[in-house]
């Protein structure tokens, strides 16, 4: 697939939609549920495009969680909510449910190979999330000390 | 304004329980707890808060310490319970200064009272979004449109069963085992009905409903915030978590295989 054609914009959709899912489930209410939601298509649709130009998943997943997470940062504070609760929401379509299901079946099937590859990747996509998480969080603490100091 | 220590302890505590035990990073935790306890006078506290403990201490004009202790058990993901719980502290901020309302005791108490049964949505709307987000993860990881009813449906049956199973008070790691157990089970039966239909991404589907994103994201912020204890023990409870999917998903496919499907 090409970056921004129709199908990119379905997949935007589908990632919409169960965040939006996502949200209500955990009591989200008001235009709160929107932002999320765009956020957690965002998500989705920014890795599948850095996916098609760098061709690597994990850095595909670490650009998509760093913009996300500077997303979260700037709108949260609009609504007086901590930004742990957009952030939450917008990560959940990187979080490889799929790996670790693949990774469950290759070991079944008696491929340990498969398994180990697919459980390594896994590993990996939720150690990436979780540095994208950490830079944005921390850069962020330092520009409020510089903008408290001057 | 001045109210007794006793009575500040309380509010701030309900006001980290609440937090706590509904998906709050710690640091925000200590953060509001503090607020409470500044807006009411008293400006020297000191917290700890761990996922399952909150440790209080405050100190009056004579230098007099109040502590005290409040265990925290029961924890699920209620983001709209935190988002209303952070505005009402934002507010408590600017109470007593001009403009803004009065907070004594009883008032805020009562606004506690009000966050914690705050419930938005129906149970129906949340059990048909609830089945909505399985549905659309299906078609997101590549499912056709009957594959996305299937797993509608089992998104919604996993819901309920989740829901009956919260009753009878198990563990989370057990609840995240029979819950991904039941997944495949719903898949399974409704694959015999529907046919011409793959079962990978249904299964996947319904594992995204119990992903343990919040204890990543939780982990991640809190350890960066500097509380390497609440960090590290939500990183662990991620990572069981995760093993807890994979264990019931795969035992359940195997059984299913053994019994011969």
């Amino acid at each position: 697939m090409r970056p921004f054609d129709s199908l990119t914009l379905m997949q935007f959709t589908w990632a919409f939609l169960s965040i939006l899912g996502f949200s209500i489930r955990s009591n989200l209410k008001g235009s709160k549920v929107f932002f999320t939601s765009v956020g957690g298509g965002l998500a989705w649709a920014l890795y599948l495009i850095s996916l098609y130009y760098t061709k690597s998943p994990l850095l595909s997943v670490f650009i998509s969680t760093i913009i996300v997470c500077s997303y979260s940062e700037v709108v949260a504070p609009r609504f007086k909510v901590p930004v742990s609760v957009f952030v939450i929401c917008v990560i959940i379509p990187l979080v490889p449910g799929s790996g670790l299901y693949y990774s469950m079946r290759a070991y079944l099937n008696h491929d340990l190979m498969g398994a180990s590859e697919k459980l390594l990747e896994t590993l990996m996509i939720a150690g990436t999330i979780a540095i994208g998480i950490a830079v944005v969080s921390s850069v962020t603490n330092l520009i409020h000390r510089v903008i408290n100091r001057f | 304004m001045t109210i007794s220590v006793k009575e500040v302890c309380e509010l701030a505590l309900e006001t980290g329980r609440i937090m706590l035990q509904n998906g709050g990073t710690t640091n925000r935790c200590e953060k509001m707890m503090t607020t409470v306890c500044a807006a009411y006078g008293y400006q020297r506290t000191e917290s700890f808060v761990t996922p399952t403990g909150i440790f209080l201490t405050v100190l009056d004009k004579d230098n007099n310490a109040t502590t005290q202790i409040k265990r925290i058990e029961g924890r699920r993901i209620d983001l709209g319970k935190v988002s209303k719980l952070s505005s009402i502290i934002i507010e408590l901020k600017n109470c007593g200064k001009k403009g803004g309302e009065s907070c004594d005791y009883r008032h805020l108490m009562a606004k506690l009272k009000e966050v914690d049964s705050y419930n938005p949505w129906s149970e129906w709307v949340k059990l048909f979004f609830g089945g909505m987000t399985s549905g659309c993860f299906c078609l997101l990881f590549g499912g056709s449109w009957a594959e996305f009813a299937v797993a509608y449906a089992v998104g919604i049956l996993v819901s309920i069963s989740m829901r009956l199973i919260v009753l009878l008070q198990v563990n989370n790691f057990l609840l995240h085992a029979l819950g991904a157990a039941l997944v495949v089970v719903f898949a399974k039966i409704l694959d015999t009905w529907v046919p011409g239909i793959k079962l990978d991404n249904i299964i996947i589907g319904g594992i995204m409903l119990l992903v343990p994103g919040l204890a990543i994201t939780n982990a991640i912020r809190d350890t960066m915030s500097g509380d390497l204890v609440s960090g590290t023990a939500r990183g662990v409870e991620a990572f069981l978590l995760s093993v807890a999917i994979a264990a019931g998903s795969g035992s359940m496919l195997k059984i299913w295989a053994l019994v011969g499907y």
